[in-house]
């Protein structure tokens, strides 16, 4: 479902990724983790295409990404919900009108939006919320209204950069019920993480990173 | 329709930087318009001019009837030749007197007639040129018969270089208001584009296409192109109300000013044309 094959990526000079192949399975819940500059938010920004990468192959979802233009990377992206570290979340409109924007750019009618939309709060515990604006909100609140955007498409694949970065043990624990949730449906789910809190004992894959080159893979 | 909404939810975020926009574009629009119905109404007072106007021949002495005939014949087949009217001296004299009737002392020296064989000939208005009219005198100038020819030719020509100076002029004054809407409604697009770069980076990330990025754009620049066009027609509503009136009352000059029915519902259409050109060229091409 996701596959790299001899991935690089350079930056004036410096490598952020180097020849990093990896392979994630349909259904799978995996791990990146490594030190700060390891190449972990490198990595999701080659997977979700807001970079290119030097060399080397990427397969995501069913697609290859060196043959998408600028008229198939919205279908990719459409098929992988991703979290961000910074949550990236419009403070402008409400946490309804956030999360139903997924939608909206897939021309979903109106209806079935706001049926969608309240079902995905309901599983983020935060169906009170609808009207609020993000910035009302805690950091465990914003990240779970992502989290939420990211999954309401139902897409394939989900990407998670850091999804716990910012949040308290309590509200770690709630994001990371989530997410086995959504995988127990079949979505493939990779999150980059340097929390080890969220892998170690779970018997998941987890892919360690340093230097921008592949160390290390182990489950845990 | 969430387009629609996202287009009118920036527009009132932006408000004053919106409103100023279309003020201008109002006042630009009213300017072109303005010249627009100038340049019309002297072409519409110049189309009929030669036509008001004829060209008298005038026939040698010694032109024998026949001849005359013959040639009022060919200046009739004349394309530019609206009619030919033939007065003999005769008639002419008989004209003169009748004009004199109650003054024949003015007439009272008069031994043979002194007056000549004429052609009054009067032109086609629609279609005429200034060359076109100078070509056919010379044309009848020419000719053996005509002894000589009177025509109102310097006023004509004078009206034409106004009219072809008029055009020019309207011409380009038109070209670039309409160029600096496009211009208005291209930075002000511009501008709305940039402030709103981070919300688009997201648009981006969650898969939307290119059309979803842009359509508000372009509905935000036909609505501020269609609300210039808007003001620019009621400023032109207000200032042929009251400040026509007044002038017409003022000098009477003034009254020959004609705008045609309805005819400035156009500035809207053009407000939206532009505007909507206007956004196309500031989105320009959108990476991803």
């Amino acid at each position: 479902m996701i596959v790299l094959e001899g991935v690089s990526k350079r930056y004036e000079n410096q490598d952020a990724l180097k020849d990093v192949s990896l392979r994630i399975e349909k259904g799978e819940m995996a791990f990146v983790t490594g030190p700060s500059g390891a190449g972990k938010t490198t990595l999701f920004k080659l997977l979700y295409l807001a970079e290119a990468p030097d060399e080397g192959l990427i397969s995501i979802a069913g697609f290859n990404t060196a043959s998408l233009d600028d008229s198939t990377i919205p279908m990719l992206r459409r098929n992988i919900g991703v979290v961000f570290q910074d949550f990236k979340l419009l403070n402008n409109n409400t946490v309804f009108d956030n999360i139903a924007l997924a939608l909206r750019i897939r021309r979903v009618m109106e209806r079935e939006i706001k049926e969608k939309v309240t079902a995905v709060l309901k599983l983020v515990g935060l169906r009170h919320k609808a009207d609020a604006y993000p910035l009302t909100l805690s950091g465990g609140e914003q990240q779970r209204i992502t989290i939420a955007r990211a999954i309401v498409g139902e897409p394939t694949v989900m990407l998670a950069d850091e999804p716990t970065g910012n949040l308290d043990i309590e509200n770690e624990e709630g994001i990371m019920k989530i997410f086995k949730l959504i995988n127990n449906k079949g979505t493939t789910i990779l999150i980059a993480s340097h929390n080890r809190r969220l892998f170690d004992n779970t018997g998941r894959r987890v892919f360690y990173l340093d230097g921008g080159q592949l160390v290390k893979a182990e489950v845990r | 329709m969430f387009s629609l909404r996202m287009a009118l939810n920036s527009i009132f975020r932006e408000i004053w930087l919106n409103v100023i926009s279309m003020l201008s574009i109002g006042a630009v629009l009213f300017i072109l318009f303005s010249v627009v119905i100038a340049v019309y109404n002297v072409e519409k007072l110049t189309a009929t001019l030669p036509e008001k106007l004829s060209v008298m021949v005038f026939l040698r002495e010694d032109t024998r009837r026949d001849e005359a005939r013959a040639l009022e014949s060919a200046i009739k087949s004349e394309n530019i030749v609206k009619s030919v009217n033939f007065i003999s001296k005769e008639k002419a004299l008989q004209d003169m007197k009748g004009f004199f009737k109650n003054e024949k002392f003015a007439l009272s020296g008069l031994g043979e007639n002194p007056l000549f064989d004429t052609i009054d000939v009067r032109l086609k208005g629609a279609g005429s040129s200034a060359k076109g009219v100078n070509a056919f005198i010379e044309k009848l100038k020419g000719m053996s018969a005509v002894d000589d020819v009177e025509y109102g030719g310097a006023l004509v020509e004078s009206v034409y270089s106004l009219k072809n100076g008029l055009r020019v002029f309207g011409l380009t004054t038109g070209s670039i208001f309409a160029l600096s809407v496009i211009f208005i409604c291209y930075s002000t697009v511009r501008v709305l584009f940039y402030r709103h770069e981070e919300e688009i980076e997201i648009y981006k990330l969650l898969g939307a296409t290119k059309g979803f990025i842009r359509s508000p754009f372009f509905i935000e620049g036909s609505i501020i192109g269609i609300m210039g066009g808007a003001i620019g027609m009621c400023f032109f509503l207000a200032i042929s109300r009251y400040v026509f009136g007044k002038l017409f009352t003022e000098f009477p000059l003034f009254s020959m000013i004609y705008v045609p029915d309805r005819s400035f519902y156009i500035l809207p259409v053009m407000g939206f044309v532009l505007g909507l050109g206007g956004a196309v060229i500031a989105l320009g091409r959108l990476k991803y």
